[in-house]
């Protein structure tokens, strides 16, 4: 038997894929409401992926999932904490800024359904129940994947993957890109998952940042469409 | 099953088959016996839904506060959101159920959708499920999850069955043949025909006879 595999390697591909209950099929990231704006191409959903990455998830998200892996390997409870409220407070608008909520509690009862042991997952979720954490979509990533062993640069990759898989297939479903395409791009984007996951995980909370004006607009506008399949 | 988990109907069937408008009569019999519910909607690529019954049972008649009408929106995927990741829907669930405990029951709409629609376990206790008669009375023989699974199967807009062609009889004997004898109701959600019997089922099944808490608390 190859020695080279192991659990882990298989918790790594549960938390990654798409059927995993986060609800993040129904997010499209402002895809939606830029595909009313403009009439988009394959390149257009390569580029405003490719921006996200690197202006928001990686420096926010990325930063926020690597700082709450650290805080529960050193059982350092408050930094969780600190992680949890500066990415909730960074979202600046409300639909993500839920979504994100949403998606993170659903993850954690998910995983707490199958690691029951895990102090600090329990401890998490009970914060969140008391009002002192939110439960955002990466800190919460964090902790699971930290509760499931899955080493802190793959929790990274679960964090982009997902990410991208989610915006990939809001544009099959409105009818943008065909699903050979969907898997080129996914391929193509290798690279720049893997820089903003080596740039961002270890960055220290105190420097997280994202920068995507035109992407927040998008994402507001999101919120004031009246007819939507997604809801972000 | 949590202390504070309140009794869920998943209301799914086919886009037009007439769910918004059953749920819209159901709710003021729900009220008039003392039962308060809370409505999720979840519509496929709007929000109109939510929006008409919020307009009708809560802005105008006041039988549902405002806030406890709520859309949902599916990415497209209208039974993914209740049977295969109902995880969206699930947390809409547990924040009324945190925030409004007084609620007797929680009604779930599906996005319109096709005969293969079920409601996760997790998310509905009891499933309904709606097919109407436009398209035609071979609809129940033809099976589905939907059709065979739900709990009750409602068969509406009886009024224009002579109309369309479909023999109600041949509808109740299939159905009862395919469903092995669970329940079938003919019912006009327009006129709220038949409406009365789904909701004492809904009192019988899902709530086992319990009366509302609003006067149990009392």
């Amino acid at each position: 038997m190859d020695t080279d595999i192991d659990r882990v390697d298989i918790s790594l591909l549960q938390m990654s894929d798409s059927f995993f209950p986060t609800g993040l099929y129904a997010t499209s990231n402002g895809l939606e409401s830029l595909s009313q704006i403009k009439k988009l191409k394959r390149k257009d959903i390569s580029r405003f992926i490719t921006i996200h990455l690197r202006q928001v998830i990686g420096p926010s998200d990325c930063t926020a999932l690597g700082n709450a892996y650290e805080s529960c390997r050193k059982r350092d409870f408050a930094s969780l904490l600190t992680a949890d409220k500066s990415l909730y407070f960074m979202r600046m608008v409300e639909e993500t800024r839920s979504a994100s909520v949403r998606s993170g509690n659903q993850l954690l009862k998910c995983v707490s359904s199958f690691t029951k042991y895990k102090k600090v997952l329990r401890d998490y979720q009970n914060a969140i129940r008391n009002g002192n954490a939110t439960g955002v979509y990466p800190v919460s990533l964090g902790v699971a994947t930290w509760s499931l062993d899955i080493p802190k640069n793959k929790a990274g990759l679960i964090l982009f993957y997902g990410f991208a898989v989610s915006v990939i297939g809001a544009a099959l479903r409105l009818g943008i890109l065909e699903h050979l395409e969907r898997q080129q791009i996914i391929h193509e984007l290798r690279p720049v998952i893997l820089e903003s996951i080596m740039k961002n995980i270890e960055r220290p909370i105190s420097n997280m940042w994202q920068f995507a004006p035109g992407l927040d607009i998008l994402q507001m506008k999101h919120e004031m469409m009246d007819s939507k399949m997604f809801i972000t | 099953m949590s202390s504070n988990r309140i009794p869920r109907v998943g209301i799914g069937g086919p886009v037009g088959s007439g769910k918004t408008m059953l749920i819209e009569q159901i709710v003021p019999i729900l009220s008039a016996k003392g039962y308060k519910a809370g409505i999720i909607s979840n519509d496929v690529v709007s929000k109109e839904d939510a929006d008409r019954m919020r307009q009708n049972l809560a802005t105008e008649k006041g039988l549902v506060p405002e806030e406890l009408v709520i859309g949902v929106a599916t990415g497209g995927c209208p039974h993914t959101a209740v049977r295969e990741d109902p995880s969206i829907n699930l947390s809409v669930v547990e924040e009324m159920e945190s925030k409004y405990n007084y609620l007797d029951l929680i009604l779930i709409e599906s996005g319109g959708d096709n005969i293969t629609t079920t409601f996760s376990p997790a998310l509905a206790d009891y499933f309904i499920y709606i097919i109407d008669v436009t398209g035609g009375d071979k609809y129940p023989r033809k099976r589905g999850l939907g059709i065979e699974n739900c709990d009750l199967l409602l068969i509406n807009k009886i009024d224009i069955a002579p109309y369309v062609g479909a023999d109600l009889k041949i509808m109740e004997r299939d159905a009862k043949i395919v469903r092995n004898k669970k329940p079938t109701v003919f019912v006009n959600s327009k006129t709220g025909q038949g409406v009365d019997i789904v909701v004492s089922y809904i009192i019988r099944d899902l709530l086992f006879e319990a009366s509302p808490k609003t006067l149990v608390n009392n």
